[in-house]
Formats: structure tokens, C-alpha cells, sequence
């Protein structure tokens, strides 16, 4: 139960954290603020396309061709 | 100041220019190629699958090569600046210096510690906490380059500082007026993401090569799928920010955008064409075989249809008033210099804002003395330091457009790859895998151009407005500066070439396991 909370106590600061930073830099610099996001977005992006080829390779229409 | 001879600042031009060149060759592979490998070892920590591990293995080595050679090749160009360009060091070492410093002690030190756990930690250290040291190198990498940057941009656009008359140098105002200075946030985001389109389509390359030899066809598939998501992306990033980009210096530097857009005379909005070609001339000033589409640059620049973008007869006619305050400025500086008093301070700082048009003019006072200018002499010497304040407009008209196709081009294989890989039919198409292997060296060539444009453009000055080249360098012989440049181009060259050596050598061994069965295969 400690450990629960204490995660929960530990994500709650990252994402106060966070929210500091987003509210600072992206009153102050917004294309820095641009950066961290985007950058964000496109390795997700990418990871979520990795995924997205193992679901395809799975799938039945793959006849081993890329 | 003295002016130093034209052979020596033009040596330490090339010079500075050749070895930010070959530095820049593996810079934006460093800053892009890191943070794909961030996002192929998160799926292999997410899935678990062992191919993913493999990835990042295989592409991590070939960033390893390109990181130890990138630096090296960075550490000799910190020093350029004190030996080479002393006196620009010390009349702008506080705002220069400082970033720089930050980035050695913070970043740099930062990015290389966590590269070693990041190649040797394997085994050391859980999934997660590797994961998390690679972010870290990902992140340390592109502090550099931020730093770099921010130094840069004070260069471009000077912002949280002010000239000392006491000293006679450059001093601070505010640290975070640097840092967060909009040309440093704009270049520091369209440089760091153009260095992840660089490595998109290293990944990218390197895995055609692969599915056109039809080896590690798996492997192959798998990077070409996150390199091509990662690349159209990034793409779209670096056009929009090479967009507000174009807009600062549209801004703050019109001699730069003019000399850009080699507009001689002032536009005509709304339908002053964007030139696709041209062939500037700058003794004529003039154009020859101009091929332009209507109705584009206003809108693209000025962000409206009735704004007219000043041309360069126009702001030659703009800085005479300039030059005659600069030329009062300096010799008011000059006396100050000598009797300490307070009506030649007062004198100088009703001109101090056009003090670097004076500094320009220096070079056709006679003896080189603004103060010894007579009346009758300012016209002339007005008339002739208007011609300098521009950059060479060939250079810069032709570098940036040759950055601009590439980008464009780098959309559409982009957007063709993110497709074909999507639909899974990439080894249909055959032509378009030597087009994307073939495209390699593309990013690279686009990067450098990006480079020559922000930098040739910025000429006649190392601090824009404020400090020209000509006063900026060292006083050494053109004997030394031949010898040392020749020694920087061998030196640079052997390092290219162990890194292209290096590059096909691992390159074309491929990853160790990388059949299909790999791809399926859980580390669990």
C-alpha cells in the first residue's frame, strides 16, 4: 500500500513538474517548448508505427513481404 | 581596432568555414540518429522483442563512429575562435563564451558519460534504466547543439547585452534574455530537427540497401518503418520552422533575406514571384534568367499580400544615414578613449546604436581612421561603405534555394516510404529503394547549405550590425594561416575518410542476428 502511494505520490510530482515546465517555457521560449513536444510526438509516432508493423506481420494478409 | 590584412581574414574565413563544414558532416547525424535509437529500444522495452534490441544495437553502433569522430573534429573549432579570431573573442567573449562553456561542462560532459553506460550498460543495468541513460545521451546531444546555437543567434540577432565604452566589449544584461532569444529557439529547433531527417534517411538507406540485396529483410523492414514515420515528421518540422525561421530574419536581418531572395530593388506586393532561378550578379546587381512563381513571396515572408519586402538598393539608401552616426559614434568613442570626458561619452551614446556602420566605414577612411574623416570626405566614404553591407547574393540566393528543393524532396520520399512501408510493399518497388539508398548523402548536403545560408548571410558582420568580420580576426601572417589551414584540411579530410571507411565496413556487415525469425523472437 506505502509503495502504491508513494508511486502515486512520485508521478503526481513529475506531473506537477511537468506542468511547471510547460507553463514557463512555454510562456518563454514556445519553440523550445515546440521542441519538446514535437520531439515527443515523433518518437511516438514512430514507436507506434514499429507496433503497428508487428500487429501487420501477424496479421493474415502477410505473406512475408515488406 | 586594426584592420587586419584582407588575405588574413579571408585564410580565416575559409578556414572557420571549412572545419565548421566537415564538423557539421556528422553533427546532424548525431542529433537525429540518437533519438531513433531512443525510440527503437522503448519498443523493444514496450514489445520485448528481441529485433528491436538488435536495432538498436546495429544502428547504435554506426551512431558510435559518428559520435567519436563528430567530436573530435568539434574540440579543434572552440580554439579556432581565440587563435584565429581573437579579436572578435574579445569583444564578444562574454556572450559567446558562456554558452560555450555551458555546453562543455554541462552538455558535452552530460551526453559522454551516458554514451558510455548507453554502449556498455547492456548487461549492466535493467531495460528501463538503459532506456533512461539513452534518453539522457539523446537529450545531452541535443543540449550541445542548443547551446551552440544560442551562441550563434547572439551573433545573428545580439540580444541581452550592450556595448561597454569602459571596456570596450560586449557585455551581459541577461543571461535568459540569450537563452531564450527567439533566433536561438527557432534555429536551435529547425537545426536540431533537421539533423533527425538527416538520420531518418540514413536508417532508411542503409535498410533499402538491405531489401534490395534482399538480406536481413526482416531487420531491414522493421528500421525502415520507424526511420520513414520518423522522417515525414520531422520533415514537416523542419519546413515549418525553416518558415519562422525565414520570418526572424525578414525581421531582423533584411540584408540577409534580400540577398536570400535576390531582391535587388524592393518588391511589389502581392505578385513578386519566388524565384526557382536565377542567376544573381554582384557587381551588376542584377539578375539574369529569372524564372519565379507569382504571387508567393510576399505571403511567404511578410505573412501578408500588401506588405513590399525591402530590396537592397533600398537598404543601401537606409544605412547612409547609418554610416555618417557610425562614423560620428566611433570617433566620438575614439576621444573618449583618450580624454576620459564626459561630453564625448554623452556623444557616443547619441550614436551608439549605428556604432558598427562606423566600424564598417573604417576601411575606406583614410589611414583606416574614422576619426580622421574630414567633412567633405563623408560622402565618399558613405557612398563606398554602402556597397558593403551586403552579403555575397550568389552564394546566399543559391544556398538557401538548394536547401529549400532538398527539403521539398525530402517530403515527398518521405511521405512515398511512410506509405509504401505502411501498405508493406516496398520491395514492389525497387526504384524507389536505390532512390532512397541514393538519397543518403542528401540530408547532409541540405544541412551544410542550411549552414552557409544563416552564415554567409550574416556577412559583413560577425555580430550582426554591431561587429564587422573585417575588424574580427587575429593579426597573424597569411604564411601561418596557409600552413595551419593546410594542416586542417588533411587532419579533417583522414577523419572523413575513417568515417566513410568505417561507415560501409559495418554497414554492409549488417546486424549480427537478423533473419525473420528474429522478429518474432522474446527476449522474456
Amino acid at each position: 500500500m506505502l509503495t502504491i502511494l508513494l508511486r502515486f505520490a512520485g508521478l503526481g510530482l513529475v506531473l506537477v513538474v511537468a506542468l511547471l515546465i510547460a507553463v514557463f517555457v512555454g510562456d518563454q521560449g514556445p519553440w523550445y517548448f515546440a521542441w519538446l513536444v514535437g520531439t515527443v510526438m515523433i518518437v511516438l509516432i514512430a514507436v507506434a508505427g514499429a507496433i503497428l508493423f508487428d500487429t501487420q506481420a501477424d496479421g493474415q494478409d502477410s505473406k512475408g513481404e515488406y | 581596432m586594426d584592420i587586419v590584412s584582407p588575405w588574413v581574414v579571408e585564410l580565416s574565413r575559409f578556414q572557420f568555414a571549412l572545419t565548421a563544414l566537415y564538423h557539421f558532416m556528422f553533427v546532424p547525424l548525431t542529433l537525429g540518429m540518437v533519438f531513433i535509437l531512443a525510440a527503437m529500444e522503448t519498443v523493444y522495452v514496450v514489445t520485448g522483442k528481441q529485433i528491436y534490441k538488435d536495432m538498436t544495437q546495429f544502428w547504435g553502433k554506426l551512431f558510435g563512429i559518428n559520435f567519436a569522430i563528430g567530436v573530435a573534429t568539434g574540440l579543434t573549432m572552440e580554439f579556432e575562435f581565440g587563435t584565429n579570431w581573437s579579436m572578435y573573442s574579445r569583444f564578444f567573449g562574454d556572450m559567446f563564451g558562456t554558452p560555450l562553456a555551458i555546453e562543455g561542462l554541462m552538455a558535452f560532459f552530460m551526453e559522454s558519460t551516458f554514451v558510455g553506460l548507453m554502449f556498455f550498460g547492456w548487461d549492466r543495468l535493467s531495460k528501463g534504466a538503459h532506456l533512461a541513460v539513452t534518453y539522457l545521451v539523446a537529450l545531452g546531444s541535443n543540449l550541445s547543439a542548443l547551446w551552440i546555437l544560442v551562441a550563434n543567434a547572439s551573433m545573428n540577432v545580439p540580444h541581452g547585452a550592450h556595448f561597454d565604452p569602459e571596456t570596450m566589449r560586449m557585455t551581459f544584461d541577461s543571461f535568459v534574455a540569450v537563452v531564450f532569444n527567439p533566433d536561438a529557439q527557432a534555429k536551435f529547433v529547425h537545426t536540431s530537427v533537421a539533423g533527425f531527417v538527416t538520420a531518418s534517411m540514413f536508417v532508411m538507406g542503409i535498410s533499402a540497401f538491405y531489401l534490395l540485396r534482399r538480406e536481413h529483410r526482416s531487420f531491414a523492414a522493421h528500421s525502415f518503418r520507424i526511420a520513414a514515420l520518423f522522417g515525414i515528421m520531422s520533415t514537416i518540422a523542419v519546413i515549418t520552422l525553416g518558415d519562422v525561421l525565414g520570418r526572424l530574419d525578414y525581421m531582423h536581418q533584411p540584408t540577409k533575406v534580400a540577398a536570400m531572395e535576390g531582391l535587388w530593388h524592393t518588391s511589389k506586393p502581392p505578385s513578386e514571384p519566388w524565384l526557382l532561378f536565377a542567376i544573381p550578379d554582384d557587381q551588376k546587381q542584377t539578375n539574369y534568367f529569372e524564372i519565379g512563381v507569382p504571387y508567393v513571396l510576399t505571403p511567404l515572408l511578410t505573412h501578408t499580400f500588401d506588405t513590399p519586402i525591402e530590396g537592397i538598393d533600398e537598404l543601401q539608401e537606409q544605412a547612409g544615414p547609418r554610416i555618417e552616426n557610425g562614423i560620428k559614434a566611433v570617433t566620438a568613442l575614439r576621444r573618449y578613449g583618450e580624454t576620459r570626458q564626459q561630453s564625448d561619452l554623452d556623444q557616443f551614446k547619441l550614436y551608439e546604436k549605428d556604432m558598427g556602420y562606423g566600424f564598417l566605414a573604417t576601411r575606406h577612411a583614410p589611414n583606416q581612421d574614422v576619426s580622421s574623416i574630414t567633412a567633405e570626405e563623408v560622402p565618399n566614404v558613405v557612398a563606398k561603405t554602402k556597397l558593403d553591407i551586403f552579403p555575397n547574393v550568389f552564394v546566399t540566393f543559391w544556398a538557401f534555394r538548394i536547401m529549400v528543393f532538398l527539403a521539398m524532396y525530402f517530403f515527398i520520399v518521405f511521405a512515398m516510404a511512410s506509405y509504401l512501408s505502411l501498405k508493406r510493399q516496398l520491395e514492389k518497388y525497387r526504384f524507389f529503394l536505390r532512390m532512397v539508398m541514393w538519397s543518403i548523402p542528401l540530408p547532409f548536403i541540405a544541412c551544410e547549405f542550411g549552414w552557409i545560408t544563416a552564415e554567409v548571410g550574416r556577412q559583413p558582420w560577425t555580430v550582426f550590425e554591431i561587429l564587422p568580420t573585417f575588424i574580427s580576426s587575429s593579426t597573424h601572417g597569411t604564411g601561418y594561416m596557409i600552413f595551419s589551414l593546410c594542416g586542417f584540411l588533411l587532419l579533417y579530410s583522414i577523419f572523413i575518410a575513417a568515417e566513410l571507411y568505417l561507415m560501409f565496413k559495418y554497414a554492409r556487415l549488417g546486424p549480427p542476428s537478423s533473419d525473420s525469425a528474429t522478429a518474432t523472437q522474446s527476449s522474456h
